[in-house]
C-alpha cells in the first residue's frame, strides 16, 4: 500500500476538450492495460457462473486431502480444489477494490472541492485534517480498525476509503483552485446559482481528468490494499472464496503446491499491471491534447 | 524564515493531533491488555493488580496526558507483553528496520537517478520503452507479491541459494548475517525503485526541453557536461519530494516485507504488538511512524522552498 | 495474521492416571524412513532416523519452534507458548514426568507411595543431583519449590492442580511428605507436570538455574535462546550436544522455509497438510506421534439451543468424523468418540462409534423444535493449526442437517478476552491428558475452563468417588461411567485425535515419537545427537 502521488502529479491539466478516452484508447500501452485488465475481469465475473460446471466442484465443497495435485491446480489447505476457488474468488476482490475506490473518490473529491471553494478557514481545517490524516500510518490504522472492528468486508472498504480521501482530496483541490478563477465560474455566482450547483454542473466536468487519474490510481493501490490486508490475515471471514485469503490459507505450501498461491497473485499481478497501464496512459492523455495522434 | 517557522508549527500540530487518534484507537482495541498478558492462568487478583499497576484505572484523559508527557521525556512506558520499557525493547528492532531503509536507499537512489537519466536521454527508443515498461510493471506489483516472487525464485524452487527467513543468535545483530538481508532489500528495492526512476525520467525530460540546457547545447558545451553540470543539478530537487515519500513510505510500509520475512525489525513488532494488546508498544511505533513522515515530508518541503525563490514567498502546496 | 498464536495454547500437563495398558502407535502412520517400532518397556527407544551406530558427542541442535513472543520467560513455573514449555523442560526437571509412551516415570524423584488413606504421598529423591550451579539437590529445595509455585498471592501455572496440597515437609535431604486435605489417590500424577520443575531454595528467574540436561547461556524474549551442555547431568552420557539454541517462529511458512533451506536442524508442529510433501524431501524426516490432543466444538449446555440434549446430539450425529481428519489433518489423526483421554486406564473403549447420520440428526432438530433447521453463529480463532480449517468443514458438513453456521473469526486474543468461556458455540483445544485432571480443568462445576457450563449431579459424584479410589479397577469402572454421561449428553463435540508431526534434518538422531502432545520428542534433547561430520 505505498502512498505515492507521481508520477500523475504532472496531470493536473484544467482543461479538458471532449475525446479523453479517445485519446487514451489510441494508445497502445492503454489498448494492453485494457486487454490485461479486461481478462481478469471476466476471468472474476464469469468465474462463479462457470462452476461447478467447469471444474465438477464448488468453492467449498471438498475435492481430496490438502495439497494435493488432483486436478489441474491442485487442493488447497483443506483440500477444495484451487481453480474452483480461484474462479470463485475474484469477483469479491474487484467489488471491494472498486467500493473503496469509489468511497475515497467521493470523500476525497467532496472535500477537495469544498475546501478550493471555500477557500478561508474551512480551507485550512480541510487540509491541515487531511495532513494529519497523511501523517497517521496507512498501516497502523488498517490495523488498529480492523482489530477493532473485525475482519469484514464492509470494515476493509471503509478503511481503504478512508486511507484514500486524504490524497484524493489534496489533487481535487489544487484542480479545484485553478477552475473556479476562470470566468465562466465567476459568471454562475453572479446569476446566484447555488454553491452546490456550480460545484456539480461547472466544476466537476472541469477537473474529471485529473480525477480520472486518480480514480486509476486509486483503483490499482486498492487491489493490493485488499489483497496485502489479506495476506496478513486481516481480509474475509473464511470459508469465503477470495484471492488474498487464498494467498493467506496456502502461503504456507509455496514450496510443495504453489499454485493456490500462484494463481491468485499472477491474477493480482496481471490485474494491477493492467489499471496501471490504463491511469498511465490516462495521464497522458489528459495531459495532453495531442496524444495518440501520430500512433 | 517565518514561513519554515510556521511549517514546523505545523507538524508538531499535526503530530499531537496524530496521537490524540492513536490513542483514542489504542483505546478501543477489543479484549483487556491485563488479561492479553496473563492470559489464561490469570486470577482475578493478579488481574486487578497489573491494571492498577498499568494505570488501567485512570481517568482517560489523565492517561493520555500522562502517557504525552512521557514522551517528550523519552518515557515510552512499560511494555505489557515483556514487562520491560518499550524504549529498550525497541531500540534493537528500530536499528534493524533502519539497517534495512538504508541498505534499499542506497541501492535504490543510484539506480533510480541512473535508470530515469538514462532513460530520458534515450526517450522513444527501445533501452527507454524497456525501462519505462518494466518500471511500471514494478510498480503497479503489491510488496508481498514482489516478495513471493523472490522467495520462489531465489529460496525454495529455481535457485535455492538464498536464505528467506531472517534470524540471528541472540545478541547478535541481523547485519553480521549480510546474506539474510538480501532478498527482503532487494523487495523494498524493488518497490521503491521504479517510482524513483520514473519520476526522475519525467524531470530530466522537462530540464532537458527547458531553455537553458538548449542554450548550453548551442553554446557548444559538450553533451556530458550539459548533461552532468545543468541537467542534473536541476532534475534532483524536484525528485527530492518524491524520495522523501518513498522514504516515509518505506518506515510505515516494511511491515509486509518483515512480516514474509521474519524480519526483527519495528515492522513486525507492531504486527505483534496489536495481536498481544500491547498498548504501549502499539502507540510508541505508531507515533515513532507518523513523527519520521511528518520530518521527512517537512524536510523536503525546506529543500523545495530554499532551492525555489518563488516558494519562499508562500503559495500554495 | 496471529502471530500469537500459540501464546495461549492449553498447557499440556503430564499428569494422570498409571498407565496399565499400553497402545503401540499406530503401523499405518506415514513415516519418513523405514517404520520405527514403539519404544518397549525399560528399553532405550529405537531410532528412525538415519545416523546410525553409537551416539556421538558435540554440535548444536538449532530448534524452531512457531509461537510465543515478547511475554516469552524462563520462569521454571510459568511456561506459557510452545517455546516457553521447550526452554523449561531442557533447564528444569520434575519428580516425575510423562514418557513418550504416557507412562508416569520418575524423574528427580526414585519413587512416590500414598498412604493408605491417600492423604500423604512419600517422594524419595534421586541421589547425587547438583544445580547447575553446583550445589546439591535437597529436600529443602522441593520444599521451596512447591511453596513458590502456590504462592497465594502469585500461584504459578501448575497451582490449580495442586489445590488438594497443604504443605510439603522435609524428612532429610532426600524424602519429603505431601500432606494433602482431601484424598488424592492420582496426586504423583499432579507431580509429573513439566511446570513443576524443581529449582533451588533461592531461586531467582533471572539466573534461571535448574537441574536439567542443559545450562542458561543467553535469551532474547520472542527471538531465541541458547543453552549449553550441563557437564555435571546426572544421567550417563547425556545430553550428547554441546549447544541447544531454540529459535522463535511467528509463522509456519517461515518456520518450514528455514527447515528446506538447513537454518534450523529440527522443527516442532509442521501443518499436518504438508507432512506429505515434506517428507518426500529425502534431506528431511519426519515424526508422526499419535498422541491424545482435542480441538473440540463447544457447546454450552446452558444456553439455548444447545440447553436441549437434543440439539447436541443432533450436532454430534451432524459430523462427519472421518472426513474431518482427512481435510483438517490430512488423515493424520484417529478418530474421537466425543470423549477425552484416549489414553486413560479407565477409557470407555466399549461405548459404540459414532458415525455421522444426517436423517438422525434432522428427526432430533424436528423433535427439539427446529423442523425446518436451524442457525448458529461459531466463533474460531487459530488457535491451534487446524482450527479454523475444522470450523469450515464442518460448517460444510453441518449444512446438510439443516444446520446453518455462520463462522465469526477473530484474531487468539480476543477469543481468549472477555467472551472466552462465554461462547455459545466455539472452538478449544486441549494437550493430552488423563481423565481426572482432565475433568478437573474443563469438566466440573469447580473447574476454570468449563466453557461447556457442565455440571452434571450424577457425573460431579463419579469423579470425587474416583478420586478417592486407590484401587485401579474399581477407579477405572467409576471413570468409564462418568465417560459415559458425557457421550450421551455432553457438551463437547469431539471428532478426533490430532497427530503432532514434527521435522527434522536427516542427520539428526535420536527423536522419537512422543504421546504427549508436545512436540520433538516431547522436547526431550538430551537424547538427540547429530550425525555425520560435525565441522
Amino acid at each position: 500500500m505505498s502512498v505515492i502521488d507521481s508520477p500523475q502529479d504532472i496531470a493536473r491539466e484544467v482543461e479538458t476538450p471532449p475525446g479523453l478516452l479517445r485519446r487514451l484508447v489510441r494508445q497502445r500501452q492503454a489498448k494492453i492495460g485494457i486487454a490485461l485488465t479486461g481478462v481478469v475481469v471476466l476471468l472474476a465475473v464469469l468465474g462463479p457462473l462457470l462452476l461447478p460446471w467447469a471444474t465438477g466442484y464448488t468453492s467449498t465443497q471438498f475435492a481430496g486431502r490438502p495439497f494435493q495435485a488432483d486436478g489441474l491446480f491442485g487442493t488447497d489447505n483443506l483440500g477444495r480444489d484451487v481453480l474452483s476457488r480461484f474462479l470463485d474468488g475474484g469477483l469479491r476482490l474487484l467489488i471491494y477494490a472498486a467500493l473503496a475506490t469509489l468511497l475515497g473518490m467521493v470523500l476525497g473529491g467532496l472535500t477537495g472541492m469544498v475546501a478550493a471553494y471555500q477557500g478561508g478557514w474551512v480551507d485550512s481545517i480541510i487540509m491541515r485534517a487531511n495532513d494529519v490524516m497523511l501523517a497517521l500510518p496507512q498501516l497502523v490504522f488498517a490495523l488498529l480498525a480492523i482489530t477493532v472492528l473485525g475482519p469484514q468486508g464492509w470494515v476493509l472498504v471503509v478503511v481503504i476509503g478512508i486511507t484514500h480521501a486524504p490524497r484524493i482530496a489534496r489533487v481535487t483541490r489544487s484542480a479545484t483552485v485553478e477552475v473556479i478563477t476562470e470566468d465562466f465560474i465567476r459568471a454562475a455566482e453572479m446569476y446566484a446559482v447555488p454553491k452546490w450547483k456550480i460545484l456539480v454542473k461547472d466544476v466537476l466536468p472541469n477537473i474529471t481528468g485529473p480525477l480520472m487519474v486518480e480514480l486509476g490510481l486509486r483503483m490499482t493501490y486498492s487491489i493490493g490494499a485488499v489483497a496485502s490486508l489479506s495476506f496478513l490475515g486481516l481480509g474475509m471471514q473464511p470459508p469465503t472464496a477470495d484471492w488474498g485469503l487464498m494467498i493467506n490459507e496456502n502461503r504456507i505450501a509455496l514450496v510443495v503446491q504453489p499454485w493456490g498461491v500462484i494463481l491468485p497473485v499472477l491474477a493480482i499481478a496481471v490485474l494491477t499491471v493492467g489499471t496501471n497501464l490504463i491511469t498511465d496512459s490516462l495521464a497522458r492523455a489528459s495531459a495532453n491534447v495531442n496524444v495518440g495522434a501520430t500512433k | 524564515m517565518p514561513i519554515i517557522l510556521r511549517r514546523l508549527a505545523t507538524s508538531v500540530l499535526i503530530l499531537l493531533a496524530v496521537s490524540v487518534l492513536v490513542f483514542v484507537a489504542t483505546l478501543l482495541l477489543p479484549g483487556d491488555p491485563a488479561q492479553a498478558i496473563l492470559g489464561q492462568q490469570a486470577t482475578p487478583e493478579r488481574l486487578a493488580a497489573l491494571r492498577e499497576q498499568m494505570n488501567l484505572n485512570d481517568p482517560v484523559l489523565q492517561r493520555y496526558f500522562s502517557w504525552l508527557g512521557g514522551l517528550f521525556v523519552g518515557d515510552l512506558g512499560i511494555s505489557a507483553a515483556s514487562g520491560g520499557p518499550v524504549s529498550a525493547l525497541l531500540g534493537e528492532r528500530i536499528g534493524a528496520s533502519l539497517v534495512l531503509l538504508v541498505a534499499a536507499s542506497l541501492i535504490s537512489l543510484p539506480v533510480g537517478f541512473l535508470v530515469g537519466t538514462y532513460s530520458a536521454l534515450r526517450r522513444g527508443r527501445t533501452g527507454d520503452h524497456v525501462t519505462t515498461g518494466v518500471s511500471l510493471v514494478l510498480a503497479a506489483l503489491p510488496e508481498f507479491v514482489i516478495g513471493i516472487a523472490l522467495i520462489t525464485l531465489f529460496s525454495t524452487t529455481v535457485f535455492p541459494i538464498l536464505p528467506s527467513v531472517t534470524m540471528a543468535p541472540p545478541g547478535e545483530a541481523v547485519w553480521n548475517y549480510p546474506l539474510q538481508l538480501v532478498l527482503p532489500t532487494l523487495t523494498l528495492v524493488l518497490v521503491v525503485t521504479p517510482y524513483i526512476t520514473r519520476m526522475m525520467r519525467a524531470t530530466m525530460l522537462e530540464v532537458l526541453d527547458s531553455g537553458y540546457v538548449e542554450m548550453a547545447r548551442l553554446k557548444g558545451v559538450p553533451e556530458r557536461q550539459v548533461i552532468l553540470r545543468h541537467a542534473l543539478p536541476h532534475a534532483l530537487s524536484p525528485v527530492a519530494q518524491v524520495v522523501a515519500i518513498q522514504l516515509a513510505w518505506m518506515a510505515g510500509g516494511v511491515v509486509v516485507v518483515e512480516f514474509l520475512f521474519r524480519y526483527p525489525g519495528i515492522g513486525q513488532a507492531l504486527v505483534d504488538a496489536v495481536a498481544n494488546r500491547d498498548v504501549q508498544v502499539v502507540q510508541a511505533l505508531s507515533i515513532l511512524i507518523a513523527a519520521v513522515y511528518i520530518m521527512v515530508n517537512l524536510l523536503a518541503d525546506m529543500v523545495g522552498i530554499l532551492t525555489n525563490p518563488k516558494l519562499r514567498t508562500g503559495g500554495t502546496r | 495474521m496471529e502471530p500469537a498464536t500459540s501464546s495461549r495454547q492449553r498447557l499440556p500437563d503430564t499428569s494422570a492416571l498409571q498407565l496399565t495398558r499400553r497402545r503401540l502407535l499406530g503401523t499405518g502412520l506415514a513415516l519418513g524412513l523405514g517404520g520405527f517400532l514403539a519404544a518397549c518397556s525399560g528399553g532405550q527407544p529405537n531410532v528412525l532416523a538415519s545416523p546410525e551406530g553409537p551416539p556421538q558427542s558435540g554440535g548444536t541442535l538449532r530448534v524452531g519452534l512457531s509461537g510465543g513472543g515478547a511475554a516469552d520467560s524462563l520462569d521454571a513455573h510459568s511456561p506459557v507458548s510452545t517455546t516457553d514449555i521447550a526452554r523449561v523442560v531442557n533447564l528444569y526437571e520434575s519428580l516425575l514426568y510423562r514418557d513418550e509412551n504416557y507412562e508416569l516415570q520418575p524423574l528427580l524423584a526414585v519413587s512416590a507411595t500414598p498412604s493408605d488413606d491417600a492423604l500423604v504421598w512419600t517422594v524419595d529423591l534421586r541421589k547425587g543431583v547438583t544445580f547447575h550451579d553446583g550445589r546439591p539437590l535437597t529436600g529443602r529445595d522441593v520444599a521451596a519449590t512447591f511453596k513458590r509455585i502456590t504462592d497465594p498471592d502469585d500461584p504459578k501455572t501448575g497451582a490449580s492442580s495442586l489445590s488438594v496440597l497443604d504443605e510439603v515437609a522435609v524428612i532429610n535431604d532426600h524424602r519429603v511428605e505431601f500432606r494433602l486435605n482431601t484424598a488424592a489417590a492420582t496426586f504423583d500424577d499432579s507431580l509429573g507436570q513439566y511446570a513443576l520443575g524443581i529449582v533451588p531454595e533461592d531461586y531467582d528467574p533471572a539466573t534461571p538455574v535448574g537441574t536439567g540436561p542443559f545450562k542458561y547461556q543467553s535469551f532474547t524474549p520472542g527471538r531465541s535462546s541458547l543453552f549449553v551442555r550441563n557437564e555435571n547431568y546426572w544421567r550417563d552420557n547425556e545430553p550428547y550436544l554441546d549447544e541447544l539454541a531454540i529459535l522463535n517462529f511467528d509463522d509456519d511458512d517461515a518456520l518450514i522455509n528455514a527447515l528446506l533451506s538447513t537454518q534450523v536442524d529440527a522443527v516442532g508442529q509442521i501443518p499436518l497438510a504438508l507432512l506429505e510433501v515434506i517428507d518426500a524431501d529425502p534431506r528431511i524426516s519426519i515424526l508422526n506421534s499419535e498422541t491424545g490432543m482435542w480441538m473440540p466444538f463447544t457447546m454450552r449446555v446452558d444456553k439455548p439451543p444447545f440447553d436441549d440434549n437434543r440439539v447436541r446430539q443432533a450436532f454430534r450425529l451432524a459430523v462427519d468424523r472421518e472426513q474431518m481428519i482427512e481435510q483438517v489433518l490430512s488423515g493424520n489423526g484417529s478418530i474421537g468418540n466425543d470423549l477425552y483421554s484416549p489414553f486413560d486406564p479407565g477409557y470407555a473403549s466399549k461405548l459404540p462409534q459414532r458415525v455421522q447420520d444426517i436423517a438422525r440428526a434432522k428427526e432430533l432438530l424436528a423433535e427439539a423444535g427446529y423442523p425446518d433447521g436451524l442457525s448458529v453463529e461459531l466463533v474460531t480463532a487459530p488457535i491451534q493449526a487446524g482450527a479454523v480449517e475444522a470450523a469450515q468443514v464442518f460448517a460444510q458438513q453441518a449444512a446438510a442437517a439443516g444446520i446453518n453456521v455462520k463462522i465469526r473469526r477473530v484474531d487468539t486474543t480476543t477469543f481468549f478476552g472477555d467472551g472466552y468461556l462465554q461462547w455459545d458455540f466455539a472452538q478449544d483445544f486441549w494437550y493430552t491428558r488423563n481423565f481426572l485432571p482432565q475433568v478437573n480443568n474443563s469438566s466440573l462445576p469447580t473447574a476454570p475452563y468449563n466453557e461447556t457450563h457442565w455440571d452434571h449431579p450424577e457425573f460431579n459424584e463419579l469423579v470425587a468417588q474416583a478420586k478417592g479410589t486407590l484401587d485401579p479397577d474399581k477407579r477405572n469402572e467409576l471413570i468409564a461411567a462418568a465417560q459415559e454421561i458425557e457421550y450421551n449428553e455432553g457438551g463437547y463435540i469431539i471428532w478426533g485425535h490430532p497427530n503432532q508431526a514434527d521435522a527434522y534434518q536427516q542427520y539428526v538422531a535420536g527423536l522419537v515419537p512422543n504421546r504427549t502432545g508436545l512436540a520433538l520428542s516431547g522436547f526431550e534433547f538430551r537424547r538427540v545427537w547429530l550425525g555425520g561430520d560435525l565441522s
